[in-house]
């Protein structure tokens, strides 16, 4: 293998992307025109309806009044939950934006009070943080029922108070959930439209067959042009990531795992362009294929929007889609820090990286008919 | 290194010598003494033949593209395969460049089989595959530049804009050159590893007249600086003009081949001499038929056509014309040419556009 083909070949490709407006406009303006887009967008929005769970651990008379002063401010559509569910497990199953536990001994703590003046019982409240308005709708309420019930128990101590527990694991909203699925949409055109180019364009102009009488190898080639895939996917991911620090506040981890997967993804990508450039021998028809391929992917990965809003049957479609695994690792590893969330579904994206690249090669006709 | 053996004109002693292609050697005979000069010639390992392709086959499904054909071509000359569209050009050269794999048939590359060696002989052999398109967005030179540094054999690359005359255009973006220059790219690309053979496959088609010629300009300094070049073409011209040796391809087989003299000689018809407003031309017919030329014939307005079969014979009828007075406005004897030659040959013509 020569290092310095490699080198070459990758200097020059960026010098080609370099002065192509439209290599520079997808790969660079348009994601952050996208994140800017959205992240203004859907700032402000929150659901209108108040959905609130509540679990009566208790099973008091104490606590069936607190159910009933929520009932009475008709603000919310309570639902029950059983009282020997798994709070937890219960919300992520089915995807509950807020559930507020009356804990076992919630009465009793109240009586104790007289007696005890440290006494203190809290409620728990499940929230999800994307759910902003519902949230902060929800906490006053709570605030000020809780404010109105010790004041009756105690004039001034607070004995019944409110324990937050957020479903994820910091405050996120909108713009956290959609830049690391950016990241990975735009890694994922890039790669794909550039190995298309490859397999379509460079064979039919005679590129491919030039290539193949002089010295440099395939590998070389492949190394090359992976270089350069990452090469893009890094300049996306960093400038991506700056918008979201310097424009949304946001915090971003970029960890070595984090890099791991962007290098996985774009292995996969390219890989899944060489087989479309494969089967559509097209340049056009292969670019039309592509987005048709990858544009629903977008949607249905949940790059954009959470599965959970979709219905359950495009949620089912996106457990088989590459994307998803994507997004739900950088997402994972790099905004909710749910690190192990992220290595599960980031050894899918290298599984399925492996599987999509070495087909990809495999399949690719290097020599003519 | 190549070994040369050479006999002493002195004493006939055999000595072998060893030296690069070209390369002039002072030596000294080790049996007698002699001091002589002696120059390693090119034509190296494959006995004079750049190439060499013997039973050449290629069948796509139903179709013979190429039909065993076998041919070989010398060191140093313009080999022109010339056919028309569909005819198997591009199947045969891109089979000898390694680009498609032969259905049956060997071929060799100075002196090298390439379905064993095609590695070997990559550095020494320079293409231009048909309607070749580069990098649109580098530039002459780093296009250029790029192919250089894929070789380990490296020509001086402006020194190759020179000569093809792409210095004013060598900062220009691939995507905005004119066809004709970047034809003159593509050929300047096949010569980065200053090539001993150079493959150029439909190098002219689709540019105007003026761009052809450039083009020929360019292929014919590459023969004159002895590289081999081997050129597929549909037009006659080119082949005319260019070619050493024209092998003729039709239907995937080759049904004539040789230099042009030869193909005409032995396709084409003989010249034609055209007498042009001749007075009283009837009279000259028959004074010419009674002379016992039997392919007379008048073309009207006075204008009368004569075979000729030997060159002597033009001298002839020039002496029968001045000595009976007869006076006409202009002469002039025309070659049969390769279009003559190609219809004869396949009873159709060659291209319906030849410039
Ligand atoms: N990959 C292929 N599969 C099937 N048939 C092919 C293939 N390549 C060439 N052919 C057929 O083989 C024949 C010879 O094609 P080829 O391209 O060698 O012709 P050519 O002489 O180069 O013509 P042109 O002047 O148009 O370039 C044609 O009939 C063509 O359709
Ligand atoms: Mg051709």
């Amino acid at each position: 293998m020569n290092l310095k083909i490699i080198w070459m070949d990758f200097v020059y490709s960026i010098k080609g992307w370099y002065r192509s407006k439209g290599g520079m406009f997808w790969s660079l303006a348009f994601p952050v025109i996208l994140i800017l887009l959205f992240g203004a967008i859907f700032s402000g929005i929150g659901s209108s309806k108040y959905t609130l769970y509540v679990q009566d651990k208790d099973q008091t008379e104490m606590s069936r009044m607190f159910n009933a002063t929520l009932n009475g401010t008709k603000l919310f559509t309570i639902n029950v939950v059983k009282a020997d569910v798994n709070a937890s497990a219960f919300i992520k199953e089915k995807n509950i934006k807020s559930l507020i536990v009356i804990p076992d001994g919630f009465e009793q703590t109240i009586q104790e009070s007289f007696t005890n003046p440290s006494a203190r019982v809290d409620l728990q409240f499940y929230f999800d943080p994307s759910e902003q308005t519902t949230t902060q709708v929800i906490r006053s309420v709570i605030s000020s029922i809780l404010q109105e019930m010790n004041k009756n128990l105690s004039h001034a101590k607070t004995i019944i108070g409110v324990q937050e527990i957020s479903t994820i694991t910091e405050n996120f909203n909108f713009i956290d959930f959609f830049l690391p699925g950016m990241i990975g949409f735009t890694i994922m055109q890039g790669a794909i439209y550039g190995s298309i180019e490859r397999n379509t364009k460079y064979r039919k102009d005679g590129i491919l067959r030039k290539l193949l009488t002089t010295p440099i190898t395939r590998t070389e080639w492949i190394l090359a042009k992976m270089l350069f895939m990452m090469f893009l996917a890094a300049l996306t991911t960093a400038l991506i990531t700056i918008i979201g620090i310097l424009v949304f506040g946001m915090t971003v981890n970029i960890s070595a795992w984090v890099i791991i997967i962007i290098i996985a993804t774009s292995f996969l990508f390219s890989g899944m362009g060489m087989l479309i450039g494969r089967f559509v021998k097209e340049e056009e028809t292969a670019d039309t294929a592509a987005g048709a391929i990858s544009f629903p992917m977008m949607f249905l990965a949940g790059t954009f929007f959470p599965l959970e809003q979709m219905p359950g049957f495009l949620q089912t479609i996106a457990h088989v889609l590459p994307l998803y695994y994507v997004n739900e690792a950088l997402r994972n590893s790099m905004i909710y820090l749910n690190q192990n969330e992220s290595l599960l579904n980031g050894v899918v994206v290298i599984i399925f990286a492996g599987v999509f690249f070495i087909s990809g090669v495999l399949l690719t006709k290097w020599k003519e008919d | 290194m190549i070994e040369q053996r050479f006999k002493c004109p002195n004493c006939e002693q055999i000595a072998s010598f060893y030296g690069n292609p070209g390369e002039h050697l002072v030596v000294t005979c080790s049996a007698c003494h002699l001091k002589g000069r002696l120059t390693i010639p090119h034509a190296e390992q494959n006995n004079g033949h750049a190439i060499e392709v013997s039973h050449l086959k290629k069948i796509y499904g139903d179709l013979i593209a190429v039909n065993d054909i076998s041919f070989s071509v010398k060191n140093g000359e313009v080999f022109a395969f010339l056919g028309p569209n569909g005819a198997g050009k591009t199947t045969t050269v891109e089979m000898i460049e390694s680009i498609r794999q032969p259905t049956a048939g060997s071929i060799q590359l100075l002196g090298k089989d390439i379905k064993t060696h095609f590695n070997d002989v990559k550095e020494k052999i320079g293409i231009l595959p048909q309607e070749f398109h580069s990098f649109e967005r580098l530039t002459v030179r780093e296009t250029l530049v790029y192919f250089s540094n894929l070789f380990k054999k490296k020509a001086d690359v402006d020194q190759i804009i020179q000569s093809l005359d792409l210095t004013s255009h060598k900062n220009m973006l691939y995507r905005n050159l004119s066809g004709g220059l970047k034809q003159r790219v593509g050929v300047a690309i096949s010569l980065v590893n200053d090539p001993e053979i150079i493959f150029l496959d439909e190098p002219t088609t689709g540019l105007d007249p003026k761009a052809r010629r450039e083009v020929w300009g360019v292929i014919a300094g590459l023969r004159k600086k002895g590289k081999t070049v081997f050129l597929t073409t549909h037009y006659m011209e080119e082949a005319e003009f260019l070619a050493d040796h024209i092998a003729v391809i039709f239907k995937g087989k080759i049904i004539a081949e040789g230099t042009l003299e030869d193909l005409i000689r032995n396709y084409g018809k003989s010249s034609v001499m055209h007498i042009k407003k001749c007075v009283n031309a009837p009279e000259v017919i028959e004074m010419l038929k009674q002379e016992g030329y039997d392919e007379v014939s008048s073309e009207g307005n006075g204008d009368i056509a004569i075979k000729i079969d030997y060159k002597e014979r033009v001298l002839d009828i020039l002496s029968h014309l001045k000595h009976d007075c007869i006076e006409y406005e202009s002469l002039d004897i025309r070659r049969s040419n390769l279009e003559e030659v190609f219809l004869r040959l396949t009873g159709s013509k060659l291209t319906e556009d030849a410039a």
